[in-house]
């Protein structure tokens, strides 16, 4: 098991070009054994918490969002912002001019620089920007938040 | 009289109608300003309008309404062709003669009027005195050039001031013979506002598409269209007339008028074309992140822009550098975005054969021909 520093404190842009080259090099060698990270115990991560978490050279978002766990790569992939540090929230349906309708509660993320949305679940952008947002597998395994890199 | 030599192997009329030139910018004027409606408006409005009294009150203050008209910006080259005038004959007030001047040597199959003098009636504090005008100058355009000439094809102007009347002026006039448009002056309001909205139901229903020009009220009248400050002088005021059309096209966009009016199509008449693109580009990157404030936007903004804004050529670019004529065309989709317009009479006519020269002929074709076709439909032939 690999140790694993928490980050949320200190996710500092800087180091986020060297999480850049190693997101893309993690890409070019899979597929590969998948590692198994505990981040904590799952009281310490609540409802409506989030850990930003380091594995290796990767910076990774661990969120509790409605008593579900998602990980997904702190990077957007359009300016590498630190995107798990945005906002959680629902989004707009397609509707007629000058109507409103919101829904899709908690299910993207927004990129805390441009305000893309990401889909938690998925990575996917809501709107097309040829790019993902990596996700991990992230479970409760004996009472541990547990992620799979 | 400018007489035409006609050209040897003179295309016959199917030719012509394959491959004639179709101009969407020209000016019917009139000789006596707004006097030359008054045949077409009823004793009770001639009085509203001041217009039944004695000539002398037409320059006075308070005694006649007057076109609003670019009037606190004088252009020192004479704002018309000075070929294009005779002895008391000013430019295109004589259908016969501008035909013989404009349409007859370079082939022009059909040429749009685009409003003359009223160009800047949206200004008029009373949007009833506007549409009255409206009213009266469609019905004189009908007789006076459209009946005159199967080449001239009208725009029917409306007052956007009234909403309610302009749609009854639409459904009054969409099915006479030479409309192909309809021509609205500007107004204070942004073109994407729900006031405008009758409007744009009226144009998709009738399948008409709307015409927008500089209005030569703006800043000059205070329910004109505004821009950022007001300009000294005339080149700069003239320059910097497309700030308002790329807030029109701006506001119909976010609005999502082009969601809501499938079919309306807005033809920019001299209000430039090369800012488009950094409007396209900078609304599909800010649109990523804001899409929630517009989501009836279901496609790349920059897409409506594409498929609904067409843009005249007049006055066309002329870059320093002409090699870089090519890749801006191509940037713009011009072979579907522009439509060719020469703005006769006014000083920066563009001749059909001489504007255009540096681009390719296939390009020239679209401009001149295909995508001015598409937008007007069969109503040309």
């Amino acid at each position: 098991m690999t140790a694993l520093t928490d980050t949320t404190a200190d996710t500092a842009a800087g180091t986020l070009a060297d999480t850049t080259q190693l997101a893309d090099e993690t890409a070019a060698r899979a597929p590969r054994e998948k590692t198994r990270h505990v981040v904590d115990r799952a009281e310490n991560l609540p409802l409506g918490s989030r850990r930003i978490v380091q594995v290796g050279k990767l910076s990774i978002g661990v969120l509790n969002i409605d008593d579900r766990y998602h990980a997904l790569l702190n990077k957007c992939p359009h300016h590498g912002a630190p995107l798990c540090e945005g906002v959680v929230r629902g989004t707009m349906a397609d509707t007629a001019p000058h109507e409103y309708s919101y829904g899709r509660h908690n299910e993207f993320i927004t990129c805390p620089w441009h305000g893309y949305e990401f889909a938690l679940e998925s990575g996917r952008p809501l709107l097309d920007i040829g790019l993902r947002v990596p996700v991990f597998t992230v479970a409760v395994e004996d009472g541990d938040v547990v992620l799979y890199v | 009289m400018t007489t035409i030599e006609a050209p040897r192997g003179a295309p016959d009329d199917t030719d012509l109608k394959r491959n004639g030139v179709i101009d969407s910018d020209v000016h019917p004027n009139f000789i006596n300003g707004i006097r030359d409606l008054t045949p077409y408006m009823s004793e009770t409005w001639k009085s509203r309008l001041g217009v039944s009294g004695e000539d002398w009150a037409k320059g006075m203050a308070a005694a006649q309404f007057t076109l609003p008209l670019d009037y606190l910006y004088i252009n020192p080259a004479g704002a018309y062709r000075e070929d294009a005038a005779r002895p008391g004959m000013p430019p295109a007030t004589d259908p016969d003669f501008t035909a013989t001047h404009l349409l007859d040597p370079h082939g022009v199959y059909r040429a749009v009027l685009l409003a003359g003098q009223c160009l800047g009636i949206g200004a008029m504090p009373d949007g009833m005195i506007a549409a009255t005008i409206a009213s009266a100058y469609n019905e004189w355009m009908c007789e006076r050039w459209l009946q005159n000439d199967q080449r001239w094809r009208g725009a029917l102007v409306v007052a956007p001031q009234d909403p309610e009347a302009a749609v009854a002026e639409i459904d009054r006039m969409a099915k006479r013979d030479g409309i192909v448009a309809v021509f609205m002056p500007l107004g204070q309001i942004l073109m994407g506002e729900k006031h405008y909205w009758p409007i744009y139901e009226a144009c998709n229903r009738h399948e008409l598409p709307l015409i927008t020009h500089p209005s030569g009220t703006e800043n000059v009248f205070a329910k004109a269209p505004q821009m950022a400050g007001t300009p000294t002088f005339y080149l700069e005021w003239h320059t910097a007339l497309g700030q308002i059309h790329q807030s029109n096209t701006l506001s119909m966009i976010c609005h999502g008028v082009f969601e809501k009016f499938p079919k309306l199509r807005h033809v920019i008449a001299e209000g430039g074309f090369m800012w488009a693109l950094e409007v396209m580009w900078k609304l599909d990157r800010d649109w990523k992140g804001l899409r929630n404030e517009v989501p009836w936007l279901t496609r790349p903004p920059s897409e409506y822009l594409l498929e609904h804004t067409r843009f005249t050529t007049q006055p066309f670019i002329e870059p320093h550098d002409p090699r870089h004529l090519a890749p801006l065309m191509e940037m713009l989709h011009a072979e579907q975005t522009l439509m060719y317009s020469s703005d006769y009479p006014h000083w920066d006519f563009d001749n059909p054969d001489q504007a255009l020269r540096g681009l390719s002929p296939q390009l020239r074709r679209a401009i001149q021909v295909d995508t001015p076709r598409a937008v007007y439909g069969d109503r040309l032939d």
